[in-house]
């Protein structure tokens, strides 16, 4: 469905993330991505989405297709009218100041029809917490609603594909748990999910297959299950390697990016 | 105490002004967190496309007018393209920078197509002079506050009621989230810029019926200053509230404190008084107080 | 061969340097400054007189005495600085038996210069400034003996119509009169002289406002004269043309409804009429110079010679402008005059030199300070003399503005007429 070629992005002209990143999402599975901070996981996320130039980073070499098509280059929001592809970016992309039922409106813009009611009842179904705090701004809802939240809004753009950028930052395992599931759900339902996850164990458990990205390059690829019982993925990402901890990369440092409103 | 009450009535009406002067500068700020220094100038273009059509090509108010705003808007959806808009991503303090240089421009546009002079500016409105007794208020200021409180509250019910003010106030927050939801911030932003340039028009128009219209009138964009940084940048209510506060400042500095001597005393009594609430709320009294969590 | 070689070049540049000198004739050089852009709502109507004018003197109008004045125009954009700049950068360039007559516009660039032009370059030097503070009773030839104005100063003028109120005033009691003054030099200037000057003749000033440029709203300044029961206001130092004189106008017409309006000479304009409209109507006002354009132009008063012949100027020199009037041209013949007078001075001022003292500096001096002239009937007749170093002559005038209908749109017509002969303020007693 969609295929990543050699895909090469840098920020500011000089800082090189991606380099020469190939990877291949088949219609209908769950594809987990999963690697250090700092590999380049966002910048794939942002770069699929049409949404690299908004962060000032540039495509100097290979191609994104959707199908056979060339979407490289295209805007955010036509890649979502064209293809039915959603972005949900890190650290639960919602807008505070709205209440949960305006964010959910606000984010069926890209459509303009008069089914919103039905899809917002239809997201409620998925997530009947939001329903509490229906009238209530988004800021004061809780890290769980939040998240649940911001992939109800991804719904209510009538999305092919998902991709989700670490839906599990910050949540408690119970809820983490209980956001797979409906991930899992959803993907039954019939849509595509790229998940990025630094909860790599609970990721590739629900995945399909799986990519493990260092440096902006794929550095290994194979069945979710396989992944799991991997050596070096064993080690690094999921703490369980046999020696002591080589690596203090994945001791993740989660920086909230400055909020002006 | 008749003094005091027709000071501050007189403070209200051009207040109200002043608040829709702030709303512009607010809704442009919450988007972009762009200050647009170049408030004046729009003022002065968007009288004076109204000036053109109503005065100049001679039709009746009611299609001067609507249509002086829509080309207002235009106007300013034009210039937000070529100007803002290439810097979108890039840091605020870049475009703030850029409405700077556009002042210029577009000032240096005016005089070149209208020349510097004054151009007589007469609506024939209702007169609705209210005088009881002692106090007397003329009929201008009255229409200009009630023009610019329908304005704001248009533009309130367009936020807060529609579809489109929804994709806004959603852009408003985050660009980035909106974009990835679909929301065409792009577009969305041109259109704030053209609603600021349309309401711009409105206080434009009502101030130029004051008196007359020039380019000289820019400066009456400087008034927005005290009044976003009292009401707070990124709140509209404080854009109203701090209107008319600038406003009655101005006119009980004009009625009790120029008297004694201090001559000129009204035209700095708002950044006084502004001093002073920055000194209380340094956000302002409605700006957001912003937290910064690392 | 490199020493010869060097020497041979210095000598080739030196003689370029000096060639121009040695060849060129003395020439007639004079310097006008006049503001015909900037951001203070400026007119180019000055410009645009003082350069036909000066076309006029070269070619048709004899020059001095045969000889052609090679005159240069600067924009001084309404800025003393740029003003002060433009005269050092000239009298650095040229030479001080060439640069004999020299012209500025306001009192901003006069007092900045006062040293540099009275006792450095004693060059004569002809302004479009009223200040009293130079011309008037704190100044004057003794003082400054190189500064002339071209009209009376705001300290007269403001005589002029504080004596028009105490003879005037019809009802018991003092007349009680608020004034409202510009904020700035011009503005301020003369204020004290005149509230004496009132006070003496029974005047009782019951305000005194300072009106910003910036205003947008002339209520308080309005509502304040109200409650202070004003019954003439004295509207001084600002132009006609500009958007604050329209706010204040309409304001006042509409919160003073019995009070009559006065003003000085920016005000007693034309184009006050077009900006200004119907709140305009009644007002009196001194001029120092003929007020004879009207809305629309046709109307004209043309009974004075000198504003015929600016008629004839304009007809001539600038028929596209003539013709736009308001809509982009001469917008008011009294500003195209006020160009075209300093062009028929400085020609009126050389050639009495030429045929007296001499064309230098000092002898355009002796000839200015000996000057008596009609100004080519500007002053109906009446001859003045410039020993005061200011054209004594100033006139009362009253606009009647008519509002007419066309085509469902009211458009003001009317003209100032004057309501006073003219008034020389060097022979007045006051």
């Amino acid at each position: 469905m969609l295929s990543i070629n050699n895909l090469r992005v840098v920020y500011h002209d000089v800082i090189s993330v991606l380099n020469g990143i190939s990877l291949e999402v088949k219609e209908g599975e769950i594809l987990v991505i999963i690697g250090a901070n700092g590999a380049g996981k966002t910048t794939l996320l942002r770069t699929i989405a049409g949404m690299i130039h908004f962060y000032n980073g540039d495509i100097i070499d290979g191609d994104i297709k959707m199908g056979d098509v060339s979407i490289k280059g295209l805007d955010s929001s036509d890649i979502m009218k064209r293809y039915s592809l959603t972005y949900v970016m890190e650290d639960r992309p919602i807008f505070e100041y709205l209440t949960i039922e305006e964010n959910l409106k606000a984010a069926s813009y890209s459509r303009w029809d008069n089914k919103v009611k039905d899809d917002i009842e239809m997201v409620l179904d998925y997530f009947p917490g939001l329903k509490r705090t229906f009238n209530r701004r988004a800021g004061y809802a809780s890290g769980g609603e939040q998240q649940m939240l911001a992939i109800g809004m991804a719904l209510m753009t009538k999305p092919r594909m998902l991709l989700l950028d670490e839906p599990s930052l910050g949540l408690a395992p119970l809820i983490t748990r209980e956001l797979f599931q409906i991930i899992q759900k959803l993907n039954r339902s019939g849509i595509t999910v790229v998940l990025v996850e630094q909860n790599a164990f609970a990721a590739l458990n629900i995945g399909n297959r799986g990519y493990v990205v260092e440096m902006g390059r794929v550095v290994l690829d194979g069945e979710g299950q396989e992944l799991l019982k991997n050596e070096d993925v064993r080690e690094f990402y999921l703490g369980a390697g046999e020696t002591t901890r080589k690596s203090f990369k994945d001791a993740k440092r989660y920086k909230r990016r400055k909020r002006w409103l | 105490m008749i003094d005091f009450l027709q000071a501050v009535g007189d403070g209200i009406f051009i207040g109200l002004v002043y608040a829709l002067l702030g709303l512009c500068i607010v809704i442009i700020f919450k988007a972009s967190e762009t200050f647009n220094f170049a408030i004046g100038e729009f003022l002065v273009f968007g009288a004076f496309l109204f000036y053109v059509l109503f005065f100049d090509l001679g039709f009746p108010i009611v299609v001067a007018f609507p249509v002086g705003l829509a080309a207002a808007a235009a106007v300013g959806g034009i210039i937000e393209w070529f100007s803002i808009r290439p810097l979108l991503g890039r840091s605020p303090l870049s475009m703030t920078m850029v409405t700077l240089g556009l002042a210029m421009v577009m000032r240096a546009v005016i005089q070149f197509i209208w020349g510097s002079h004054s151009y007589s500016f007469f609506l024939e409105l209702p007169d609705i002079t209210v005088e009881k007794g002692e106090f007397l208020f003329i009929s201008d200021p009255i229409w200009a506050g009630m023009l610019s409180i329908v304005t704001f509250i248009v533009i309130l019910l367009f936020l807060f009621r529609t579809r489109w003010g929804l994709a806004i106030r959603a852009v408003s927050e985050d660009q980035a989230k909106a974009m990835a939801f679909g929301i065409n911030a792009r577009f969305i932003l041109l259109i704030i810029w053209a609603i600021s340039a349309a309401c711009i028009a409105v206080a434009g128009i009502m101030i130029s019926n004051f008196g007359a219209l020039s380019v000289t009138s820019v400066s009456v964009g400087l008034r927005s200053i005290p009044v976003v940084l009292i009401g707070g940048m990124d709140s509209i209510i404080g854009a109203l509230v701090a209107g008319i506060i600038v406003g009655v400042t101005e006119s009980l500095a004009g009625a009790y404190i120029e008297p004694l001597g201090l001559v000129g005393f009204k035209e700095v009594a708002p950044y006084f008084m502004m001093l002073i609430v920055l000194f209380i709320r340094p956000y302002g009294l409605f700006g957001t107080v912003r937290i910064e969590r690392v | 061969m490199k020493k010869k070689a060097l020497v041979g070049l210095s000598i080739l540049i030196l003689s370029f340097l000096i060639l121009p000198f040695s060849i060129t004739a003395k020439e007639i050089k004079t310097l006008s400054q006049f503001p015909m852009s900037g951001p203070t709502g400026s007119l180019p109507e000055f410009g645009w007189g003082f350069i036909d004018g000066m076309t006029w003197v070269n070619a048709e109008g004899g020059g001095v005495n045969g000889k052609n004045i090679k005159w240069y125009l600067e924009d001084m954009r309404y800025s003393p600085t740029v003003e002060v700049a433009t005269f050092n950068k000239y009298a650095a360039e040229h030479d001080s038996s060439e640069l004999i007559l020299a012209s500025g516009y306001i009192t901003g660039g006069l007092k900045p210069l006062i040293s540099k032009v009275n006792i450095e370059e004693k060059i004569p030097w002809l302004d479009g400034s009223y200040s009293n503070e130079i011309f008037g009773s704190g100044g004057g030839p003794s003082k400054y003996p190189y500064y002339y104005s071209l009209g009376a100063t705001y300290g007269d003028q403001l005589k002029i119509l504080v004596r028009w109120i105490a003879k005037n005033h019809k009802g018991k009691g003092a007349p009680r009169v608020g004034f409202v003054y510009s904020p700035t030099a011009w503005g301020r200037d003369g204020l004290p002289g005149a509230l004496a000057y009132g006070r003496s003749l029974g005047i009782k000033w019951v305000a005194e406002i300072e009106y910003p440029y910036s205003a947008t709203s002339a209520t308080s300044e309005c509502m304040t004269l109200r409650k202070k029961k004003a019954q003439y206001v004295i509207y001084h130092g600002y132009s006609g043309a500009t958007g604050h004189t329209a706010i204040f106008f309409k304001t006042a017409k509409k919160i003073l409804r019995k009070a009559q309006l006065l003003g000085t000479q920016y005000t007693t304009m034309t184009i006050t009429i077009a900006v200004v409209q119907d709140a305009f109507d009644g007002y009196i006002g001194v001029s120092t110079r003929p007020v004879g354009d009207a809305i629309p132009r046709s109307a004209a008063d043309m009974s004075n010679p000198m504003i015929k012949l600016t008629h004839q100027f304009a007809k001539k020199y600038r028929p596209k402008e003539y013709k736009a009037g308001l809509r982009g041209g001469i917008k008011d013949m009294f500003l195209y005059m006020e160009g075209l007078q300093y062009a028929f001075m400085l020609q009126k001022a050389l050639t009495e030199a030429d045929n007296g003292a001499g064309l230098t500096r000092r002898g355009v001096k002796e000839a200015l300070d000996n000057l008596v002239w009609d100004f080519k009937g500007m002053f109906d007749g009446k001859t003045f003399s410039y020993k005061s170093h200011t054209i004594p002559m100033a006139r009362l005038y009253k606009a009647n503005v008519k509002m007419v209908k066309i085509k469902g749109k009211k458009f003001p017509t009317g003209k100032l007429t004057p309501v006073s002969d003219w008034i020389n303020t060097d022979k007045t007693e006051w």
